[in-house]
């Protein structure tokens, strides 16, 4: 202990203030400065204090990630044994295994054969409101596809507190009528959209001529596939409810599908 | 006086080290009885499918089953039982004119159906499911996905329906025709589809590339921990098990995300095929 104290005083004395050379004052510099330290209790309690809240939040945070991340984890980890597939050769010539896949097999088929008559040869068409597009099918083959434009999603209100949400319906659909040149009857919201006044419902100023396009088809509740004035809208949800297509694709829906035929809506 | 200092931190040690005791048992506690809730969950599953079979023709059926418990080790087996199940559930939705979900994870593939014909086809990056669903128990399980999941409820980053209200102009002079709507957002897609069984059906974004996105995912997946583990807590508190979601995460592309979640129902119909 004394010889210690020897080696440090000597230290100290060969140590030239605000020299680095060789740092023989650094190891000086540390001991004053921890002698200093010590001495300060204040300071050594204020360290100890943030020390100590370091550590309580450490494991404050350490708990709320096990306890979020790690339990989930371990809970997986006790759920399940996964079965052991032999694949046993003599097994699958037991005749009780024989009849029951035979059975199973069987079934499968059944269901099949039920499954695929719900996609029938005829022509049907896919409308996507989200993207905007349009799949036409001929004999459960893509022959046409391209955009449209479906329900703007917005909802148009007065100040009497009407309502009326602009959206496509979605589902299954089909054809019910199908017209050349069709005339547009203005409906009420139209006229409320606009600002004007609602007319009588068989008024002149409900008939717009030329602006459904060449073609439109009619799938129902007033919801119709048509054509469009406003090309530059395609691919977007600017619409009514209606579906409206350009006028080529418009031309080749019409040509291929009948009444009856089924539109499918998502 | 540095008595009176030293017994107070010793005292404030003591209180600490008893602090971090309790606390470390509670979390021991925890994670205990929430490592019960899968065996407790498949032993619900157990009574709840099995039960099916309870009257005096399917106990029969029941018997044989039984027999036939090496069936399952048999990969020939279990495909012939799996394509049963993924058929009687999509014949059951396909009878409703409603818009469907099939989630295919044996070729990683997700499919909008509508009475039977596949109206949109996704193709999933990664998915991860329970152990429960993959790993054996396969006689419960295929029982459960030979009926379509209903979902009860979702959660979503994205709005179902972006409805925007209009209100409608006093007269003429009040009137602006419609602006071009803004189809450059790519607001960040995640969404949680809850069961009536209470399996959950988590669907990410596959896209991570702008550090906003993987912020979203992160905030989103982070608020479902919380609120899941919030749950348990309080089951936790009042001594009992909590309860344990069967769960598939899947990762498909933002599109696909999108027009699935906009697709499908409120209270829409999904058939899964391991």
């Amino acid at each position: 202990m004394k010889n210690d104290n020897v080696i440090n005083k000597g230290q100290q004395s060969d140590a030239v203030p605000g020299k680095t050379g060789d740092f023989p004052g650094e190891t000086g510099g540390l001991n004053s400065f921890w002698d200093k330290l010590t001495a300060n209790r204040k300071l050594v309690g204020t360290l100890r204090a943030i020390l100590f809240i370091i550590a309580t939040l450490v494991f404050i945070i350490s708990s709320i990630i096990f306890v979020i991340y790690g339990v989930p984890v371990l809970t997986e980890m006790t759920s399940g044994h996964k079965t052991l597939v032999t694949n046993d050769k003599d097994f699958r010539q037991n005749p009780a295994y024989k009849k029951q896949t035979a059975l199973i097999t069987k079934d499968i088929q059944r269901l099949s054969r039920k499954y695929s008559a719900y996609t029938s040869g005829q022509s049907y068409i896919v409308i996507n409101t989200t993207d905007n597009r349009f799949f036409l099918y001929q004999n459960k083959k893509l022959i046409r596809e391209g955009f449209c434009s479906s329900g703007s999603y917005t909802m148009l209100q007065t100040s009497g507190n009407k309502k009326w949400v602009f959206k496509t319906p979605k589902g299954k659909y089909w054809i019910q009528g199908k017209t050349t040149n069709p005339v547009w009857k203005k409906p009420d919201w139209a006229f409320v959209e606009e600002g004007l006044p609602i007319p009588s419902s068989n008024d002149f100023s409900r008939y717009e001529y030329g602006v459904l396009g060449d073609y439109a088809l009619s799938i129902g509740d007033g919801y119709m596939i048509h054509g469009t004035i406003y090309k530059r809208f395609l691919g977007m949800p600017v619409t009514h409810g209606c579906v409206r297509l350009n006028d080529e694709d418009l031309e080749v829906i019409y040509k291929t599908l009948n009444i009856g035929s089924k539109v499918y809506i998502f | 006086m540095e008595t009176d200092n030293d017994n107070k931190s010793s005292g404030g040690k003591i209180a600490l080290l008893i602090l971090v005791i309790i606390c470390s048992s509670f979390i021991v506690y925890f994670t205990v009885m929430s490592m019960l809730g899968p065996s407790r969950r498949l032993a619900e599953m157990k009574k709840e499918y099995s039960s099916e079979q309870s009257d005096n023709k399917k106990e029969k059926d029941k018997g044989k089953e039984k027999q036939d418990s090496r069936n399952f080790t048999d990969s020939a087996y279990l495909r012939l039982i799996k394509e049963r199940a993924l058929l009687q559930s999509r014949l059951i939705m396909a009878e409703t004119d409603s818009i469907y979900l099939t989630i295919n994870l044996a070729d990683s593939s997700m499919n909008l159906e509508i009475s039977g014909v596949v109206v949109h086809k996704s193709k999933m990056s990664s998915y991860k499911a329970s152990k429960i669903l993959t790993h054996g128990n396969e006689n419960i399980i295929f029982e459960m996905l030979s009926t379509p999941l209903t979902i009860s409820s979702d959660i979503a980053t994205i709005k179902k329906e972006p409805v925007m209200v209009k209100m409608a102009p006093k007269d003429t002079s009040e009137y602006k025709p419609d602006i071009m709507p803004d189809t450059s957002i790519t607001e960040p897609v995640s969404y949680i589809l809850e069961m009536t069984n209470g399996t959950r059906i988590f669907v990410y974004q596959q896209e991570e590339e702008k550090p906003a996105d993987r912020m979203a995912i992160f905030r989103f997946d982070l608020n479902d921990r919380l609120r899941q583990t919030w749950k348990a807590l309080k089951r936790v508190a009042v001594f009992k098990v909590p309860e344990y979601d069967l769960y598939i995460k899947i990762k498909l592309p933002r599109a696909d995300a999108k027009i699935i979640y906009r697709a499908i129902p409120k209270k829409g119909q999904i058939s899964v095929f391991l």
